[in-house]
Order: structure tokens, then sequence, then C-alpha cells
């Protein structure tokens, strides 16, 4: 979970934790490569990043970038979580490589429902 | 930090932006971010004697800021709505920027991508509002949540005669 | 806040019995927002006058509105998956091949509510067919005038594109209308909204291929279930497909149908001969 806002962090935290996931977080697209290469030295790689788009340091968009350019991390799946929502943006976001993309503000429901768009909902939590 | 226009060139936000707008992106807001079944309404109530306000600047076409004003336990309030959190956790001051905040950043955001043009969001601050600019290039809805005062305000930068400048302070 | 404890607990027990949706305690905000418009137009001082006048002089119409108030949740895109990949990925080919090639398909959403099915449906459609606005037509039908009329606008909050709408299907069928999203004109185009109640005897719709009537007949009691399976049989044609809700099944109920698997999920033929 990548985002600036601790309380976003917490909120999407909160909610897949619920769904069953374990959760990582980084307050930036910089901080998030570096926990990615730490996770990947002790064998966590995340299924799922979400990321906001406007943070300081890297944004979202360039570490959509950097994680698309790494064959080692071909398996994650990344989507937007971002308050960025014109046509334009969104298309560049796929473009750049991002599986998918939730607009805020959303709900947990909404969140369910993307992430059993791409098969990544554990199956108990279906119903 | 100051956020600064070339006077003269851009529309004013009533020309931009209608209150139903700004109302219906509150309406969407509110039980997403804040909780299932809350909602801002817009009747006005008394203001209190002492505000704290969580503002995102937008420079574009149109420069100026989004700014959400309400009591300090209001904010801790909504802190802890928006936090999902239940007695005994107590929300710290660190919370409640980050928890506003990001309540300005959703508003911010929604209402920079309904504005001509492309335009960029800053990130989001938290104190005293900054100034307004021209009086007519404000577009605010007064109203309450759960019948504590709160308002949503899009005001245009201060006017200046040079080219616009903006910093972003690291949260 | 004006809504009692006990005006809360009569609308739990009401909703639950209704619908099997659970109120937990500290909804009551929710409970106060959803139902203080309908209040407010009945002339009600709040939310508890209203439970309150509802619960001494029973109105089946109020009583609907109440429940539906607290149960209606956006609806979502591409609902349950398997509905519209199995339609895209079968059911699709098999018409076009069963059909000549001036035969226009055509589908029905039978309880299209704000028109998500519907304009789900075209959305496949247009991604599969290069000439679908030609070879297909949609008709949407609601009970609800109001509901009929979100269809045809095509109009949609971005909470309402969140759920369940690939992103990319988003940029490429939509665009932005102030804080809203609406589908394409071809798209609108493809979809027929009219007024239906499926309780009563049908206009003359059809004869349809495809038929969707998902999560509508929990709502009526057997007999009219058995009724409008019915009804909709003899709008249908001989080798159509009917689509019913994921937890929703013929079976018990009309058995002039056969169950065919379809991926997770299942469809309903006409069977043969009825």
């Amino acid at each position: 979970m990548i985002d600036d806002s601790r309380a976003m962090r917490r909120i999407v935290g909160t909610i897949l934790k619920d769904f069953g996931y374990d959760v990582r977080e980084a307050g930036d697209g910089r901080q998030a490569l570096d926990a990615l290469e730490e996770g990947r030295a002790e064998g966590w790689v995340p299924d799922l990043c979400c990321i906001d788009w406007n943070m300081p340091v890297m944004d979202g968009l360039q570490f959509v970038f950097a994680v698309r350019a790494n064959p080692g991390y071909r398996q994650v799946t990344l989507m937007m979580v971002t308050t960025e929502s014109e046509t334009g943006q969104i298309v560049k976001a796929l473009a750049a490589g991002a599986h998918e993309y939730l607009i805020k503000p959303f709900t947990a429901d909404a969140l369910r429902d993307k992430l059993a768009l791409l098969g990544l909902l554990p199956e108990e939590v279906t119903a | 930090m100051t956020l600064s226009a070339q006077a003269g060139t851009a529309q004013p936000i009533t020309e931009l932006l209608d209150a139903e707008t700004v109302q219906s992106i509150a309406d969407e807001v509110w039980p997403s971010l804040v909780g299932d079944g809350e909602a801002f309404v817009p009747v006005p109530v008394p203001p209190p004697a002492d505000v704290v306000s969580a503002w995102v600047d937008i420079l574009g076409p149109w420069t100026g800021s989004v700014v959400v004003t309400c009591a300090p336990a209001t904010a801790e309030a909504l802190t802890e709505s928006v936090l999902m959190m239940r007695p005994p956790s107590t929300v710290d001051a660190e919370d409640v920027a980050d928890a506003l905040g990001e309540l300005a950043n959703v508003l911010g955001g929604n209402i920079k991508s309904v504005l001509p043009g492309e335009s960029r969001l800053g990130l989001p601050q938290v104190g005293a509002a900054p100034p307004r600019g021209r009086l007519d290039d404000v577009r605010s809805l007064v109203g309450q949540w759960r019948g504590d005062f709160l308002t949503i305000t899009v005001q245009g930068a201060t006017g200046a005669q040079h080219a616009e400048r903006i910093e972003e302070k690291p949260l | 806040m004006t809504l009692t404890a006990t005006s809360f607990d009569w609308v739990r027990q009401l909703v639950h019995r209704e619908s099997a949706i659970v109120l937990q305690p500290g909804k009551e905000y929710l409970v106060e927002a959803r139902l203080l418009p309908m209040a407010q137009q009945l002339g009600c001082a709040g939310v508890s006058e209203l439970v309150e006048s509802v619960r001494s002089r029973p109105d089946a119409a109020k009583t609907r509105r109440i429940v539906e108030a607290l149960t209606t949740n956006e609806t979502s895109w591409f609902r349950d998956g398997d509905p519209f990949t199995s339609f895209a990925g079968t059911v699709l080919p098999q018409l076009l091949a069963a059909r000549r090639p001036d035969e226009r398909l055509q589908i029905w959403s039978a309880a299209c509510s704000s028109g998500q099915e519907a304009y789900t449906i075209a959305m496949l459609l247009a991604d599969a067919l290069p000439n679908a606005a030609t070879r297909v037509s949609i008709t949407a039908t609601d009970l609800s005038r109001k509901m009929v009329e979100r269809t045809r606008a095509g109009r949609f909050s971005q909470l309402e594109v969140n759920r369940g709408l690939p992103a990319s299907m988003l940029v490429r069928h939509f665009t932005r209308a102030g804080n809203e999203w609406e589908i394409s004109p071809a798209l609108r185009r493809m979809v027929t909204a009219s007024e239906c109640n499926l309780a009563a005897p049908l206009p003359r719709l059809g004869p349809f291929d495809v038929v969707y009537l998902r999560n509508v007949l929990i709502y009526f009691d057997l007999p009219t279930k058995q009724q409008i399976l019915t009804r909709v049989r003899q709008l249908m044609r001989p080798d159509g497909w009917l689509f019913l809700g994921a937890a929703e099944t013929t079976l018990g109920v009309d058995d002039n149908w056969e169950r065919v698997v379809l991926g997770r999920g299942s469809a309903y033929r006409p069977r043969k001969g009825s």
C-alpha cells in the first residue's frame, strides 16, 4: 500500500487485512521500490500494489514505470488508487503498465470488486 | 509558501464551478471516506470560536485552493470516523493532520478534475487557511457534519503581478 | 439525531425480514441519513416519526420504500462475472452461428435498475463484434420510471464506475461529464429502455435470444415467480438463454427449463417441448 497519506494507508490496509492479505506500507515511490527490494531478498513479493499518484520524492506513475521495467516483478499486479480521474490520466497510467485503476473516493465494496476482477480475492471473501 | 497567480488571466471560480457540483462531490466523498451513512449537509450552523483547516492547492488555468474548515473538536471526530477508530483509541495531532488532509485531498482532486484544462494538485496542508484572493473568486459551501460547523471552500489564489510560484512542503 | 432505539430496532428487524440484510448497532446514522428524505417528503418531523407512523398504520408501499432505502447499494458492472464472461465466450458465438447474418440478436436486461447490466452487455458486444450496433439490440426494462430514465441517460457517478468496471473499459467506452461519466453515444444507442412490471402481463417484447433476470425473483412469492418465468419464456426463442442471479435457480420453481453449467455459474434454456 503506497500512499503518502497515513490515513489512506491505514484505511486500505484495514480493508485488505480483513480480506486476508498480509499488508506492507510505503509513503512514496522511492520507499516502495526499496521495500520491494528488501522484500524480495526475504522471499516476500507482493501480489498487488495499491499506488497513490501524487506523492513526494517519487510519484505513483514513476513507480509504475520502474516496476514494469524490472522483469523480476513481472507477476506483481499494479493498481492505482488516486483522485486523479481525468480520462487522460487513467490512459497514461494504463499505458505505463498499471493493471487497474480505482478512483478516490471509493468504498470497501469497490475495492473488493476490483480485486475480484483481478482474480486477487481470496475465495472466502467472494460471498 | 505562497501560492500566487497572474492577476486577471483566469476566470473566477464562480464561472467554472457551481455549488451543486461541489455538493455532489461531497455526497460521494462523505459516505466513502468518512463512513457509511455520513453526510455533509449544506445547512449553515453558527461558526465556532476556533477553527482548523486543511487544503490542497490547484495549479492550472485556474489557480487556488480547496479548503476544508471546522472546529478542532470536529476535526478530531472526523479523524476517528475516517480511521474507523473506537474507544479507547484516541487520535493525536498527526492523525488529525493526516485524515483532514486526506479529506481535502480527495475533495480537491475531484474538484480539480471538473475544472477546464490540465491542472496539478499540491500535497495536503493543515493549519490556518490560506488568505483568499479576489472576493468573486470564491465558491463556498457552508454547512455541517453531524451538526457541527464545516465549510468546503474553493478559493482563488491571492493576486500578484508575477508568474506562479509553487513551493511544495513535504508532509 | 431523532431516531429512537425502539425505532431503530423495528427498522432493523424489518430489513432483516425482508432482505436478510443485517444492520448492526452503530448503523443508526445510516438509517437516519437514508430515511430522512422520505420522512421529509411525507411531512414527518423526523425519521422516528416516520417509523412510528408506519408501525401504527402498516402500509405496504411505505414499508417497501423503507426497505429499499436501506438495502440499495450501487449496483456493480459485470456482477458475479460468469454471466458476462460466459455470454461473451460461449453464448454469443453459439448464437451468431445459429442465426442468419441479417437477424438481429435480441437481449433483455429485465430488471435493469440504473443500467449497469445493460451497458455491461453493450460493452462486451462492442468489444467482441465490429458491427455490434447493427447486429444486436438490448432492451432494458425496470419497474421504476426513475431507473428507466437513468438507464436512458447512461450517466454514472465516480462511485458507480468504481464498482467492478475494468479501467480499460471505462476509458474506452465513457467520457467525463462534469463529475460523472457518460457512456458513449454508440453504446447508448444499442440500449432501449422502458418501464415494465414483471408481475403483470408483459408487453410484446422480443423474441429474445438472451434474458438477464437477475436478483429480482427474490422479491416475489412462489406463484408469482412461476408466472414471471412462464411469461419470460414465452418471450424467448426456443434456443435462448436465461441468466438468473448467482444464488437463484429455477429448480423447485419451474421445471420447463434445462440448467446448463457455464464456467462457475449456470444458465437456463427452455426445455425442449415445453
